[in-house]
């Protein structure tokens, strides 16, 4: 095929005589550009892994030593408790009783004024306390 | 010095060794990267880009194919994406395209024929799925397993490429004799 010797008789270009020498710049170049990003890298790791390490020492050593209810009352200012340098014990119950008037609830109100009504209470289970 | 030698002292950061590489495939790289992309200064860019990636990549290189493999295939695939830009944004055909080709960039030789410049065309009309293997086998010399090894493509396939290449580029040519030939008995035709 005479295309095929054509194509080796075809001329053969050559590198630019300062070829290497743009080369070894910008290879320098690149390795200056390579550092950076890796310094950069490293001192976002770093400032992550600190943020990280903040993060659990303020969590492990320094927040649980209050329980909710001192840190709130810490934060209003008025726990006494933590005033007095005791802390309340953890998981506290505080027992809430409320004054209910069921006068109203009842229908076939009797019209003597001495009645006594003995109000039972219907649901079997015990008392709900709200535990803080 | 052994070309496996000189890529372990890259891998170890020795620049001598780069350079001496660079030394060895520089005009190669660059001619056969000129011959897939048609442009002079593109391929010495991409050339710089290639031994780029040979000194930061050569960690990578393993010694099971011969390194001119590896470099060429480094090439290759820069030289691939290249093209592929430049279909992107190039509508114009490519008979219509000038060779842009600084003169100095070839060897002078002033009486370059008619059907090596054709065959240019036609080289430069030839898509890349074709045109590199044609170029790796016809004007590098590498042979069709190496080719194969190259492109990482399976032997056959590049056998079929290789072939159909070539016969693209017979019926260029071929289909340019023949319009010049026309030309020429009208002109005689005209003249009497």
């Amino acid at each position: 095929m005479d295309e095929l010797n054509l194509l080796k008789k075809l001329e053969r270009v050559k590198a630019p005589p300062d070829f290497e020498q743009k080369l070894l710049a910008q290879v320098s170049l690149r390795k200056r550009k390579k550092l950076r990003v890796k310094y950069f890298r490293l001192s976002l790791v770093g400032a992550f892994s600190a943020a990280l390490v903040f993060f659990i020492v303020m969590n492990v050593f320094i927040l649980p030593k209050k329980s909710p209810v001192e840190f709130a009352d810490f934060e209003k200012g008025f726990s006494s408790a933590f005033q007095r340098g005791k802390g309340l014990r953890k998981r506290e119950t505080i027992p809430i009783i409320e004054a209910v008037d069921y006068t109203g609830e009842i229908r076939t109100l009797s019209r003597e004024p001495q009645t006594i009504y003995l109000l039972e209470q219907v649901f079997e289970g015990t008392s709900t306390e709200i535990k803080y | 010095m052994d070309e496996q030698e000189l890529v372990r002292q890259i891998q170890e950061g020795d620049e001598m060794a780069f350079v001496e590489i660079v030394r060895i495939y520089k005009d190669r790289i660059v001619n056969f990267l000129c011959k897939l992309t048609g442009d002079y200064q593109k391929a010495v860019d991409l050339s710089q880009e290639t031994f780029m990636r040979v000194y930061f990549k050569a960690h990578q290189y393993k010694p099971v194919a011969p390194f001119s493999s590896w470099i060429y295939t480094i090439a290759s695939n820069l030289a691939k994406t290249e093209m592929k830009k430049m279909r992107k944004f190039s509508f114009v055909s490519l008979d219509d395209v000038q060779n842009t080709l600084p003169i100095e960039a070839y060897a002078k030789n002033p009486s370059e024929s008619g059907m090596i410049s054709n065959l240019k065309k036609a080289l430069n009309s030839l898509h890349p799925r074709y045109k590199i293997p044609v170029i790796l086998k016809d004007i590098e010399g590498f042979s069709q397993e190496e080719i194969a090894q190259i492109l990482k493509r399976p032997l056959g396939t590049i056998k079929a490429r290789i072939n159909r290449g070539r016969n693209y580029l017979k019926k260029e040519l071929e289909k340019t004799s023949y319009k010049e030939n026309s030309f020429v008995k009208k002109e005689e035709c005209q003249n009497g």
